[in-house]
């Protein structure tokens, strides 16, 4: 019997495989006329206005580092999920562990936003 | 032998999820249609259902343009690194029970492995690396825009889905998919399907909201927002470059549906009945994939519903949304699971 993470690559392989020649064949098939006024970037219907290269919010930062912080805390919760049902049986040691993770977690966030982390303007 | 079959369902499965990614496109227009009460596309074949092809021909044969000013690896890497991930992810997820086919046991599943959630979780999250690449490889402001948008929109919401999901593997105590669809038989309480959406109803929400938001569909569909950005990442891009992103996303949406089926919705089993008790082992397979397979196109269509139904959040009300509300609902139903299995056990 085959074991599951060999059907797995088989399926990834599929997928890079289909993806492409899906995308081979189109640029065989396709015309190519490529215009100056073709390969200008977009713009909406005017001239170009200014270049894309321009300053952006930092807050974009930091909703990627705050997603780092939080999903690596959901991901140490993980293992013990799994076997909780197990565990629950020798008392509360467990769920206590559970706890003080979210615990952690909601501090993390109620302090996140006390500092405006998350408010668009 | 073994090898056949698994490349058979390999082959079947992948090309299932495409070709219903296919058909969206084409129920997206009439549904639009339908509530918008306007025709929508009725010309080629019967009830234009031959649209998707046409279309399919016509995205094939575009010309693939490419502006002077993008960064030219950036910009073709972009729309691959997203369908990879996006066609993948269906690898572990089941699609019926199992068939019996001379006295050869044959699940319906492609990959029955102990971490297929991991595994979806993990694919899930890769898409977003299409999205940021396509997007800064256009080098136009309203493709980085929604790069950057699309981003932080779908980081922030896998915070809340995976918390959602971690309180589903609470309940049922593994992170085996087809497991997990098993111990959805029977009844819960004694009156109710013993389904995951009972026992997990807050989840189930925030699992919801989360995934239209994952799948950048109305009423989370900011990356795209054409009164503001344009068309967002995809702005630049045309032909099959263009064409991927959006099958991607449709295969997305088969994806999540499936998996919400399985978690919540008791993957293939009827409430109240036992289809394995009366129906003979083929006619068992067969009607298996078919309950899943309808179970998950009633989800596909409520996506086409919400889309023409509500109105798109401003961006501040989307991360309020996220951070604020969501967040703290999943944190909170997962210390209600686990207190209630500490206390029941």
């Amino acid at each position: 019997m085959m074991s599951g993470f060999e059907c797995i690559a088989l399926y990834l392989a599929m997928s890079v495989i289909a993806v492409l020649g899906m995308y081979i064949i189109s640029v065989l098939l396709g015309p190519l006329r490529p215009k100056p006024n073709k390969q200008t970037p977009y713009e909406c219907g005017v001239p170009l206005l200014d270049p894309s290269n321009k300053r952006y919010d930092v807050k974009y930062y930091v909703v990627g580092v705050l997603f780092l912080v939080f999903d690596l805390e959901t991901v140490l919760i993980y293992p013990l999920a799994s076997r909780f049902k197990e565990f629950a049986h020798y008392g509360w040691g467990a769920f206590f562990e559970v706890f003080i993770f979210v615990a952690i977690l909601i501090a993390g966030l109620i302090y996140a936003i006390a500092r405006g982390a998350i408010e668009w303007d | 032998m073994n090898w056949v079959i698994a490349i058979i369902k390999v082959v079947f499965i992948w090309t299932w999820c495409l070709l219903w990614a296919t058909v969206m496109t084409w129920a997206e227009r009439r549904g639009s249609a339908m509530i918008q009460d306007r025709l929508g596309p009725n010309r080629a074949g019967p009830f234009g259902l031959f649209q998707p092809i046409a279309d399919g021909i016509k995205l094939f044969t575009k010309e693939e343009f490419r502006p002077k000013t993008a960064r030219k690896i950036l910009f073709n890497l972009g729309p691959i690194l997203f369908a990879i991930p996006a066609f993948s992810a269906y690898a572990v997820i089941p699609f019926g029970d199992k068939i019996v086919i001379g006295g050869k046991e044959i699940l319906l599943q492609v990959a029955d492995v102990n971490i297929g959630f991991l595994y979806v979780l993990a694919i899930g999250a890769l898409a977003v690396y299409g999205i940021v690449v396509g997007g800064w490889g256009s080098n136009n402001k309203y493709s980085i825009l929604g790069g950057l948008r699309s981003t932080a929109q779908l980081i922030s919401y896998e915070v809340p889905w995976g918390l959602a999901l971690l309180a589903a593997v609470f309940v049922y105590g593994t992170f085996d998919l087809r497991q997990i669809a098993l111990e959805q038989t029977g009844t819960f309480l004694g009156f109710l399907p013993n389904w995951g959406v009972f026992k997990q109803p807050l989840g189930f929400l925030i699992f919801t909201v989360a995934a239209y938001a994952e799948a950048n569909r109305v009423p989370f569909d900011l990356p795209e927002a054409e009164s503001e950005i344009v068309a967002g990442y995809h702005t630049e891009y045309g032909g099959m470059r263009l064409g991927l992103y959006l099958f991607g996303e449709y295969v997305n949406l088969y994806t999540l549906s499936a998996l919400c089926v399985t978690l919540y919705f008791g993957a293939w089993n009827l409430p109240y009945i036992d289809m394995s008790k009366f129906l003979g082992p083929i006619s068992y397979g067969i009607a298996s994939f078919v309950v899943f397979w309808l179970k998950v196109m009633v989800f596909l269509l409520s996506f086409i519903w919400v889309r023409w139904t509500v109105p798109r959040f401003r961006y501040d009300q989307v991360m309020r949304l996220g951070w604020k509300t969501l967040i703290p609902l999943a944190l909170f139903n997962l210390l209600i699971t686990a207190l209630f299995i500490q206390l029941t056990v």
